[in-house]
């Protein structure tokens, strides 16, 4: 379901140097996931246990890491930004995210009960900032990565001032 | 209140004092050694009862603890949301009853409790308590009076004794003769020590029974046996005279016949119910229904509203208690019937071929054994996809929105429409191949979440737009395209 489907698609993109910081992400998964093969094939190759052709043929392993791993990690944070994009109007927020797994949510501002805004050591560096929209439920909670830094305090700002005028005790 | 912790200790204290008379040899010294013990218990229970005390002060309940250290502990009334009392055996006995305050916060030991208050003494708080966290009660220059709380009471249901023989159906408590033997072997073993029987003869008596296998068997046999048997006796047990009743502002749930046991939920919290059956129960008609609500810490044994009930009783039963939901659920697209026998035949499918493939590749007979009963369960996934798919569906009456799923245990959730907080659709990349998306509801109770599973993608954007229009309208295309 894309723009195509009968929900349109939220207003706003994230920071285009989300992708960086989505990029640095696949890296370290890479070079974390390419060390361990090595190190598994290394072991595999020494072990007189196993059939020799399960043996013999343990570089095999890390060339799969490269050959499978490589493309999809280099494709995810060009897909994620593509697809991840958030909006707040008529109270309610409604933000896209995912990369093989998409989800939409919508959380409106009359049940959200806290804002946070948070910034991991990447985010940091590049000025980025994670929101974490949270209500009394899990599933009605919405997390949106990626923003310019100014933007997520100014959105963090409006949805609690909003939510203090909305609030709706129902949960 | 003074009896009962010695009462209680004795059991555990039990095995120690005989191991001191019997490596005293019963001697005069062993005695004396074994009247120490039981009055040192006294006197700690003597101690630990004189140094903990209740007040209420004002609009809050304070309990202090000064044996060793120091503690009170504030609950301000109107943080309380349900006051659970129950009478263990010992404690009826005695005419005493423990009583728990649940206060909605997380975590154990965050709950007040008050052990070995009488009887008259748990009605009157309780009643205290909870009149003064009702809302409907609220006179706040005059403090309610509890003599006339307990008169307005309604029963809503009286669970009749023969339906207890639906039990067994529920699948509860049938690992009960095991843990029966499981716990007479661990004693045995225990017992045995105490007494001095070394282990080599428990270790003998394995190896006797092991030379005879089909004594053994017997064994086995019978302990299945027993399963349905034990388990429906333990189920009577724990649900006998289950009693839903509505006490101004509460629902009141008693059950039990050795702990009789009372649970308080604030009917204002209930936001709505679940109704569950497993496939036995639903070839007999019967269900269960638990209430979703807001801040029960262990909801599951807590939150039960009916043990097994007729269908139509359980609807009549949970309409009135929390609020009917009457509309048709409406099935899910059949592309979702597809996915349902996939994820229940595939797995076993694979596992056969693959079992029958190292069967074939190494030629050990316990690969065809694995295969053959892979396939037998490959063979069972298609009446149960089937029923899956079937029992998928979601559908909104105007007030609440319910959702169903499951097979071996198929659970229908009713939940109030106040009390969706978001909304949340989620598609994986096989989802997205076929067209369907998993419809989550948002609730800050129960489980937090309620899924539709495999809704089309218009219906997984029509229902919450049929459910809250407000909140999703503004993000719909244009109405030439939808």
């Amino acid at each position: 379901m894309t723009s195509q489907g009968p929900l349109r698609d939220p207003a706003n993109r994230v920071s285009p140097k989300a992708v960086r910081l989505w990029l640095l992400q696949s890296l370290m998964a890479f070079v974390l996931m390419l060390g361990g093969s090595l190190l598994v094939a290394r072991l595999v190759s020494g072990w007189g246990w196993l059939p020799d052709w399960l043996s013999e043929h343990s570089w095999l392993l890390p060339v799969a890491v490269v050959v499978l791993g490589l493309p999809f990690l280099a494709a995810e944070p060009f897909v994620r930004y593509a697809v991840h994009r958030w909006e707040l109007s008529g109270d309610v927020v409604y933000a896209r995210s995912g990369f093989l797994t998409r989800e939409w949510v919508f959380v409106p501002v009359s049940r959200i009960q806290t804002v946070d805004k948070g910034q991991g050591w990447f985010e940091r560096m590049l000025g980025l900032a994670t929101l974490e929209i949270r209500t009394a439920s899990h599933a009605g909670s919405s997390t949106i990565q990626g923003l310019e830094h100014g933007v997520a305090a100014g959105l963090a700002e409006q949805l609690a001032r909003r939510a203090e005028v909305l609030r709706d005790d129902a949960t | 209140m003074l009896l009962i912790d010695p009462v209680r200790m004795l059991p555990s204290l039990l095995l120690p004092l005989v191991g001191v008379l019997f490596v005293g040899g019963f001697s005069p010294r062993s005695y004396i050694w074994a009247a120490l013990g039981v009055v040192g218990t006294v006197v700690f229970a003597v101690i630990r009862w004189a140094t903990f005390t209740y007040e209420l002060v004002g609009d809050r309940l304070e309990t202090k603890r000064a044996l060793i250290s120091r503690s009170v502990r504030t609950i301000p009334l109107e943080r309380i949301r349900g006051v659970d009392v129950s009478t263990p055996p010992m404690h009826r006995l005695l005419g005493l009853a423990v009583l728990k305050i649940d206060t909605g916060a997380s975590g154990g030991n965050e709950e007040a409790g008050l052990d070995g208050v009488t009887l008259t003494e748990a009605e009157r708080l309780k009643t205290v308590l909870l009149r003064r966290t009702a809302p409907a009660a609220v006179h706040p220059t005059h403090p309610a009076h509890p003599a006339r709380a307990a008169h307005a009471e309604r029963e809503i249901v009286r669970v009749p004794k023969r339906w207890l023989l639906y039990g067994p159906l529920s699948g509860a408590y049938l690992l009960t003769p095991f843990a029966f033997a499981g716990g007479a072997i661990g004693l045995a073993f225990q017992w045995g020590d105490e007494l001095g029987v070394g282990r080599d003869v428990a270790w003998h008596a394995g190896e006797w029974l092991w030379e005879r296998p089909y004594l053994l068997l017997a064994v086995a046999v019978l302990l299945v046996l027993a399963m349905p048997v034990l388990g429906g006796v333990m189920y009577a047990v724990f649900n006998w005279d289950f009693v839903l009743k509505r006490r101004d502002g509460y629902l009141v749930a008693e059950r039990g016949l050795v702990n009789r046991r009372s649970v308080s939920l604030e009917s204002q919290r209930v936001r709505g119910y679940e109704i569950v059956d497993g496939l036995a129960e639903r070839w007999a008609g019967v269900v269960r229904a638990w209430a979703i609500v807001t801040g029960l810490g262990d909801s599951r044994t807590r939150g039960q509203l009916l043990p097994d009930v007729p269908r139509p009783v359980a609807y009549a039963v949970t309409g009135e208690a929390v609020g009917p939901y009457d509309a048709a659920l409406r099935p899910h697209p059949p592309v979702a019937r597809n996915r349902r026998l996939f994820r229940a035949i595939f797995p076993w499918a694979l596992l056969a071929l693959l079992s029958a493939v190292a069967a074939v590749a190494t030629g050990v007979t316990l690969g065809w054994i694995l295969a053959v009963v892979a396939l037998l369960l490959a063979g069972a996934g298609i009446p149960l996809g089937l029923d899956r798919y079937a029992s998928l569906g979601h559908g909104y009456d105007g007030a609440r929105l319910s959702v169903r799923s499951g097979s071996l245990r198929r659970a229908q959730a009713v939940i109030e429409r106040r009390a969706v907080v978001g909304w949340r659709l989620r598609q994986t990349w096989f989802q997205r191949r076929a067209g369907v998306l998993t419809l989550i509801a948002g609730v800050g109770a129960g489980t937090g979440g309620y899924e539709a599973i495999d809704v089309s993608e218009a219906q997984g954007v029509a229902f919450p737009t049929e459910v809250t229009p407000e909140w999703l309208t503004p993000f719909l295309s244009g109405p030439e395209d939808s």
